[in-house]
């Protein structure tokens, strides 16, 4: 990648003065921020967790103003030790227990509860100096990895980066781990409080969550799913059992998860189900939409969250799926119809939201799906006579999926006003495209179309979008793009009744 | 920020309401310089977590928007590999055939996976080395023993859910139920066998479940941090609180409070009707026992009487039945003519509504024929004289009689009580011309009075007031009027008449038009009070005293052709 990702940005906001020092592989502990190689660049990159594996000690870093999805296990060859660490807050109240890094704990880890530090975890890394720490209390949950023994095996490089995958098991005590994840900044507590927030989610029905509520640490190594290997992107509650195998299985079709080769051969024998349970409310000769209810279809529902899980940071299993609708979008072949993506819609959404959860599985990202998910929840907000928005927080892959559909369709009409010679306003815009007026604005400004000119408002389309827009249309001569076609979508909205919507069981 | 930029153009930025019309231009409709002078940086929401927003991925992709190369755009992410040497056939064997309308499916998970306990690899050594020592016919097969593992693990989590924490095993005899009733009979020897495998598997499991499976909530306090532990519990929404729910609820309760009091006490008193037959049996015990005593005593002093104080009588009783067979004639013969429908009351009343229907229905046919006859009478007749007199249309031979019985019968006010000087001296509002004036009076049909009571008004040569009148017939004549009630919904040519379709005994019509206000016509057309008294007395009774009165000599008066 380009612009060198150094500490350029990162310094400099920290109010507490931090203690610099060198450090060796054998001194390096949990909370150090550390140079370290990354795409042959050496970048900021906070430690989460360490383990010993046959091949040698590893760090599970974080990488300064890198997503979350790119942390990744990083042997001490690729940490450059020639430069000052910087180290976590002393005033840390366990700190002494625990010198020696890796202390095997053989119990597999269902002793969360008992050990919780009653310390506040606050914001360690400079680069997080401005990460808003919803939680006033932050739990130490961030083992990810419980295990046995440190017991050895063969790492299996990962494709997207040759660093050692992370298959191998932690044996570090992870309760200890995180609680001495703390920070070495004291941040002014912030405004809202973990009840709070947990209120929020308990009466808003929201399926987003704030990430520091769950493990910073991704707990499944590699999924079989359908024809393909998977390698998830962020933490999942899957069994945690399943943390210590090499590779997980998950059925195609009812999404069941397994950690035994076997078990999910049985059940491959068994299945039957060969779409996703629900009614099909769409089909042309690309995909299908299914519509399942997360009260009737619990099971398959959850596995359709914990899959997803994997690749969505945001998204939080916290409550179950009962308020939810899932529209999921499916390829259809002879072996039935493909889970290629979804979005979920709350039954009924307080703050209008379209969609709550959206994601295209990873090996039918870049191909156009994304796009015709997103038009899917709008045509139906068309169709309830609604101005839809997603749910935020967006992931930075889904506000650049949601801006280019956004962009386009809005360049779309805004040409055709321009030929026409016709007024519109933000409104009329938003009626057509069944988008917020927020999301309208938010667009026109972002793509630099929204001036002051002269004495009025006006709307002017950049040269570059018009450029984009004609490519497309030629594009489209020879490979016609893929939409969906309103007609074909055999839908009503569905009512639900005083009990139905009792989320309660 | 916008407004700085326009500041040098000295306007005001206007407040952008997002209902203003705005003008659409492209970037070359503007001259470039001054596109870009009006290019401003403002905070655009993205809707992102503040904290990833900078993340620099994100950033390359938000500025390669503005003419980067396709790879600037793209956020790097694991990709997705195939499987490498997957036997995807072997794995996903079903073959689907897509339906030719849209799938509609409402069975879960659990409803298609069959058996939902999946047998593991240590599963599989145990059963290949179990197999192993058994003849080909006697071996047990996957299927039955993932059933019979499920058996186990169904009824271990039915009847000790705490038995990771506890460390209850059940032993085999407990499972020998389930597996009684969930397994067949050929796999029955197996599970034995396999219930210390199981057994074993639970031991090194903790005594959890042997399928692993999602944390659920447990302990609140605890689990609420855990990552692990998901899919909780929502609690039930509030429903707002208004007070008319509050009301609504109240009434709710107060009516559940009373209806579980009416069984209470319906309880109650059929408590007390069993302690008062127990009194009866009592008493009649007692009653037996003293007249076996006097019985005896009789026989022993040799008294000869009837043996009357000896049995039971019951004259209360037949009390009773003669009291409901005298208050049974005039509640029947009140409802004699409503009895439409022929259902019996009494074996009599049958054969008298047969013989009425029987009446009735040739007496129809026999209007019918005349009817008939009288148009064909009248075919083809062509009246040439001036502004002839021609049959007001649609009217029968009855045109211009109104009957009277009906609109009198039921009167709010009994007419007895409207003055005779209204009679003589109708208001103006009376005044308005007759609806059924002129009449043709067919010539020669002039047939037998009607059973109804009808009359008509008339003008006659030299501006004489007629009043026609008819249908004051004898007394069983008057049964009939009744039943002719109906005529008055008959038309005899049906060509463009609506049909009402009504019952004519159906009280409810009868009661809406006793509702009906005095119509004003009805004033007018009989300003003889002579003549209109007796009638208007007659129809103001019930039937049974219009065919007394009308039996005391009341004659039809036949009005003059």
């Amino acid at each position: 990648m380009a612009g060198g990702g150094d500490n350029k940005d990162s310094k400099g906001e920290s109010q507490v003065p931090k203690i610099n020092g060198r450090a060796t592989a054998d001194t390096l502990k949990i909370g150090c921020i550390a140079m370290v190689q990354k795409d042959g660049q050496h970048r900021r990159a906070e430690i989460l967790s360490i383990r010993d594996i046959k091949s040698g000690r590893q760090f599970y870093c974080n990488f300064d103003n890198f997503n979350k999805r790119l942390d990744e296990w990083v042997p001490v060859n690729r940490i450059d030790f020639s430069q000052d660490v910087e180290w976590p807050s002393p005033e840390k109240p366990k700190e002494a227990k625990k010198s020696s890094a890796p202390v095997a704990k053989k119990t597999i880890g269902q002793k969360k509860g008992q050990k919780r530090p009653a310390v506040t975890r606050e914001v360690s890394v400079a680069s997080e100096a401005s990460t808003p720490r919803p939680w006033g209390d932050f739990d130490d949950s961030q083992k990810g990895t419980p295990d046995p023994e440190g017991e050895e095996k063969l790492t299996t490089p990962l494709d997207l980066d040759n660093t050692p995958g992370a298959e191998d098991d932690d044996p570090m005590d992870l309760d200890e781990v995180a609680a001495r994840a703390v920070s070495a900044k004291a941040e002014p507590p912030e405004a809202f409080s973990r009840q709070e927030e947990i209120e929020k989610l308990r009466v808003g029905g929201s399926m987003t969550q704030n990430q520091a509520e769950i493990s910073r640490i991704r707990n499944i190594t590699k999924v079989q799913f359908g024809k393909y290997d998977l390698f998830p992107w962020y933490f999942s509650p899957y069994p945690e059992a399943f943390t210590q195998e090499d590779l997980m299985y998950i059925c195609e079709f009812c999404l069941c998860y397994w950690g035994d080769v076997k078990s999910f051969q049985r059940h491959r024998q068994k299945c039957t189900l060969q779409h996703p349970p629900g009614n099909e409310l769409y089909r042309d000769d690309y995909v299908s939409f299914f519509e399942i209810d997360g009260r009737r279809q619990r099971t398959w529902c959850r596995n359709l969250c914990l899959l997803s899980k994997m690749f969505l940071d945001h998204k939080t299993l916290y409550y179950d799926v009962d308020p939810f609708l899932f529209y999921v979008m499916t390829s259809r072949d002879e072996k039935g119809y493909h889970l290629v993506g979804y979005f979920s819609k709350e039954k009924e959404s307080v703050d209008g939201y379209n969609v709550a959860c959206i994601l295209t599985l990873p090996q039918y990202q870049r191909r156009g799906y994304g796009r015709l998910l997103i038009q899917f929840s709008y045509e139906l907000s068309k169709i309830e006579n609604k101005l839809g928005s997603p749910e935020k927080p967006l992931s930075d892959l889904g506000l650049l999926s949601y801006r280019q559909y956004w962009t386009e369709r809005l360049i779309e009409i805004l040409l055709e006003c321009n030929e026409k010679d016709e007024k519109i306003s933000i409104e009329m815009l938003a009626q057509r495209l069944a988008m917020t007026t927020a999301d309208v604005e938010s667009t026109l400004q972002a793509k630099h179309m929204q001036v002051w000119h002269k004495t009025d408002h006006k709307i002017v389309i950049p040269m570059k979008l018009i450029k984009e827009h004609e490519a497309r249309v030629e594009k489209a001569k020879t490979k016609p793009k893929r939409e969906i076609d309103p007609d074909l979508i055999q839908w009503k909205p569905p009512v639900f009744t005083a009990s139905t919507r009792t989320w309660g069981w | 920020m916008r407004s700085q930029a326009a500041a040098g153009r000295a306007t005001r930025v206007k407040k952008l309401a997002k209902n203003t019309a705005q003008q659409v231009l492209r970037e070359d409709q503007l001259d470039s310089a001054e596109y870009s002078s009006l290019q401003t940086q403002s905070n655009i929401e993205t809707g992102v977590e503040k904290s990833e927003e900078k993340e620099y991925h994100l950033q390359a992709a938000l500025k390669g928007g503005s003419g980067g190369s396709k790879d600037a755009e793209e956020i790097p992410a694991p990709p997705a590999e195939e499987t490498p040497g997957l036997d995807y056939d072997a794995l996903y064997p079903l073959v689907f055939h897509k339906p030719a309308t849209y799938i509609r499916f409402s069975q879960t998970v659990e409803e298609t996976t069959g058996c939902q306990y999946n047998m593991t690899s240590e599963d599989d050594t145990f059963l290949k080395a179990y197999n192993h020592k058994k003849s080909a016919g006697t071996r047990c097969s996957e299927d039955d023993f993932e059933k019979i593992m499920e058996v186990f693990e169904d009824t271990a989590a039915d009847q000790v859910p705490y038995a990771s924490l506890d460390g209850t095993v059940i032993s085999f005899d407990g499972m020998k139920m389930s597996i009684k009733q969930q397994i067949h009979e050929k796999a029955h020897p197996f599970a034995k066998d396999i219930y210390e495998h199981w057994r074993i598997c639970r031991q090194n499991a903790g005594n959890h479940p042997l399928q692993p499976s999602l944390k659920v909530e447990k302990n609140i306090e605890k689990d609420d941090g855990d990552p692990y532990v998901c899919f909780r519990r929502r609690d039930a929404r509030q429903t707002r609180k208004t007070r008319a729910r509050d009301t609504q609820s109240v009434e709710k309760l107060k009516r559940l409070r009373k209806e579980l009091d009416e069984g209470r006490q319906l309880i109650d008193m059929a408590f007390q009707r069993e302690l008062t037959k127990r009194e009866l049996l009592k008493c009649d015990k007692s009653v037996f026992e003293q007249r076996a005593k006097v019985k005896e005593t009789k026989v022993k002093l040799g008294i000869k009487t009837d043996d009357e104080d000896l049995i039971n009588q019951r004259p209360q009783k037949r009390k009773m039945t003669d009291f409901g067979q005298l208050q049974r004639p005039p509640g029947s013969q009140l409802r004699l003519p409503g009895r439409s429908d022929g259902r019996p009351l009494d074996a009599d009343l049958i054969m008298l509504s047969d013989l009425m229907a029987q009446k009735e229905n040739t007496l129809q046919i026999e209007i019918e024929e005349k009817a008939q006859q009288h148009r064909k009478w009248n075919m083809g007749h062509v009246d040439l004289t001036r502004e002839p007199l021609s049959p007001v249309h649609g009217q029968g031979f009855e045109a211009g009689f109104r009957p009277a019985t009906a609109q009198y019968q039921y009167l709010m006010t009994p007419p007895s009580s409207v003055t005779s000087e209204s009679f003589d001296q109708p208001s103006p509002s009376l005044e308005k011309p007759e609806p059924c004036a002129l009449g043709y009076n067919s010539p020669s049909e002039e047939e037998e009075p009607r059973g109804q009571p009808a009359y008509r008004r008339r003008i006659g040569r030299g501006g004489r007031l007629w009043i026609d009148r008819r249908g004051m017939s004898s007394a069983a004549k008057l049964a009939e009027a009744t039943v002719s009630d109906r005529w008055k919904y008959d038309q005899d040519d049906d060509d463009e008449q609506p049909v009402y379709e009504m019952d004519p005994y159906d009280t409810k019509a009868l009661r809406f038009r006793a509702t009906i206000p005095y119509p004003p016509h009805l004033f007018s057309q009989r300003p003889r009070p002579e003549q209109a008294g007796p009638l208007a007395r007659v129809a103001g009774n019930s039937p049974a005293h219009n065919r007394a009165i009308t039996a005391a000599g009341q004659q039809p008066q036949q009005a003059p052709p």
